[in-house]
């Protein structure tokens, strides 16, 4: 890598949009993340955060616009191609191994870490057998971090919903991403839960992970833990700022109130 | 994971026992068949339990593996230890080419399209004359082992098979316990939490899709050697049929459901034999039972049990969990 990609964000996207039919759910929207930074996406319903979720790791291919990442255009890439770049997202309705328990949950999660040839595959020599330790000691690990050691070998459809939400994040986090991203991860918590939660999101960025971005309905989480804010609304960047500057925001106000209220 | 290894390596030895234990040709001959089976069983196992896709036309590799061990033999004399292996390969190189179609497929498209390709094969064979003899089939496919060695008994032929079933369950155990195995079964679980750690979802389908053609493709060229004739009735479904309530009875995605499957089926087809045509209407209604009350099979029910008793927390320990 050269100094100049240094300089470049670790995530821009320019002017994406979105057709569905005739439908435009996102359109032109431009925004971008730096290494470190945690940005919280938020906006109404429908205003096509999930959408630009889908975009960015390339569940969908965009009508229109440019996604870079580490430097490298990542349009129209299969979304396992850019997960294997380092860019990780959870989904918006849970979703992880049902049936498998939650430390086979998290190995799972660290496919990319171990992948290896076929040949290996069959005839594991001493280098697979010390990837596998690797991962099941890494999987314990960070099942420990996100506070599920208790739950460690119960198979995820018995867990609580609170509980789900810690493993999807734990799945994520397995694949060792440098961006990681999740929505609407507090959905479900309780107030008290989701304090906890953000406290934990916190302490990843910097440590396991280069950056953040979040998309959360929970204001409060997202005020808390956000270093930056960007506010979608009809498919459009209605405005970006610092926490304090958005809750200040009267075009922000309305577009969650209405005009009467603001 | 070991527990499980350690009852496959039991039954193995177990089974290598059998041989010196039993002398008994009509007892040895239902043993071949139940390991002959479990190695179909197996190879399916990869495809509907791994792969998660229901294969109907898994003949294809069974018989295009007995097809290339008996021309190899009859046209080229060629003794077994290299027309099975052979076999095993040239089907998986139909599985690698079947798989780039019918890997892109999925649900009941899979199914139609797979069956489909059986059917294609069966019509390949009975109308080839010139290399298959059509619906003649190819007769007097040698029995030697290496060179002039001729395997003249069941002992011998069990021997045989007992090894392709240890090479089989060698294969599928690495496979399922690698980080390619997981990869499956996190395609096969849920596509878009595997697709967003970095799993390729057509690429690792692949994998167990070879595979499973080729330990098919093995247990046809054995096929061909100990029954000594093929046609093209072995591309027909009567053969998917066993296979499928195989792997159902024993518990599809675990290793020793196939295996019991089996050898319950294979025993349990020789008792039912008495009762001629109801013998098939019975087999109905035992899938059916399966079906209705054990989704997921022996392996599944004992499993489920196990992992229920296991994930209860204690009742202090749920309250002291903060989140």
């Amino acid at each position: 890598m050269t100094a100049t990609t240094d300089r470049q964000p670790l995530l821009r996207a320019d002017d994406l949009t979105m057709t569905f039919g005739g439908i435009t759910a996102v359109k032109d929207f431009s925004f971008h993340i730096e290494p470190g930074e945690i940005v919280g996406l938020i906006g109404p319903n429908g205003a096509g955060k999930t959408t630009c979720f889908n975009m960015l790791t390339g569940f969908y291919a965009p009508s229109n616009g440019r996604v870079r990442f580490k430097g490298q255009d990542i349009t129209n890439r299969k979304p396992h191609a850019i997960a294997r770049l380092g860019l990780v997202r959870s989904f918006q309705k849970t979703n992880v191994m049902k049936r498998l328990t939650v430390f086979e949950n998290v190995l799972t999660g660290h496919y990319m870490a171990s992948r290896q040839s076929l040949l290996a595959t069959f005839f594991p020599g001493e280098a697979v057998r010390r990837a596998e330790r690797e991962a099941r000691e890494s999987a314990a690990a960070i099942v420990e971090t996100m506070g599920l050691a208790q739950r460690m070998n119960a198979p995820a459809h018995l867990l609580s919903c609170g509980e789900l939400r810690l493993l999807e994040v734990a799945v994520a986090l397995a694949a060792k991403p440098s961006l990681l991203m999740l929505d609407e991860p507090a959905a479900g918590l309780n107030s008290h839960e989701a304090g906890t939660f953000g406290a934990v999101l916190k302490t990843l960025v910097g440590r396991s992970i280069d950056a953040l971005l979040i998309v959360e309905h929970n204001m409060d989480l997202v005020m808390s833990v956000s270093d930056r804010i960007v506010v979608l609304n009809f498919g459009r960047k209605l405005a970006e700022g610092r926490p304090a500057e958005i809750l200040e925001n009267r075009q922000v106000a309305e577009a969650y109130l209405g005009k009467a209220a603001a | 994971m070991t527990l499980e290894r350690n009852i496959l390596l039991a039954f193995l030895a177990g089974a290598a026992l059998l041989p010196f234990a039993v002398s008994d040709q009509y007892i040895l001959h239902l043993a071949i068949m139940a390991l002959f089976y479990a190695v179909l069983a197996s190879s399916l196992n990869l495809v509907v339990g791994y792969v998660g896709e229901f294969s109907l036309g898994h003949t294809a590799f069974l018989g295009t593996g007995a097809y290339t061990a008996a021309l190899l033999s009859t046209q080229a004399g060629m003794p077994m230890w290299v027309t099975i292996p052979l076999a095993g390969l040239v089907s998986a190189v139909f599985g690698f080419a079947i798989g780039a179609i019918t890997l892109r497929l999925q649900g009941p498209y899979f199914v139609i399209v797979t069956l489909s390709f059986a059917e294609v094969l069966r019509i390949v064979a009975n109308n080839w004359i010139a290399v298959t003899n059509g619906p003649m089939g190819l007769a007097g496919v040698g029995q030697n082992l290496f060179g002039d060695v001729a395997v003249t008994d069941k002992a011998g032929f069990f021997l045989i098979v007992l090894g392709i079933a240890a090479v089989a369950l060698y294969l599928s155990y690495r496979f399922v316990y690698s980080n390619a195995g997981r990869a499956a079964v996190a395609v096969r679980e849920n596509r878009y939490v595997a697709q967003s750690i970095g799993v390729d979802p057509f690429g690792t389908a692949m994998q167990a899709f070879v595979l499973g053609a080729f330990l098919a493709g093995l247990a046809g060229g054995f096929y061909a050697h100990y029954i000594s004739f093929v046609g093209p009735e072995v591309f027909r479904f009567a053969f998917m049929a066993t296979m499928i309530i195989m792997v159902l009875l024993g518990g599809k995605g675990t290793l020793i459901g196939p295996l019991a499957g089996a050898v319950i089926v294979t025993v349990l087809e020789e008792y039912l034999r008495e009762m001629q045509e109801l013998r098939l209407t019975l087999f109905g209604l035992i899938v059916m039972a399966i079906v209705l009350f054990l989704p997921n099979g022996l392996m599944g029910f004992i499993a489920q049990r196990r992992e229920q008793q296991a994930a209860r927390p204690p009742l202090n320990a749920a309250k002291e969990r903060t989140v």
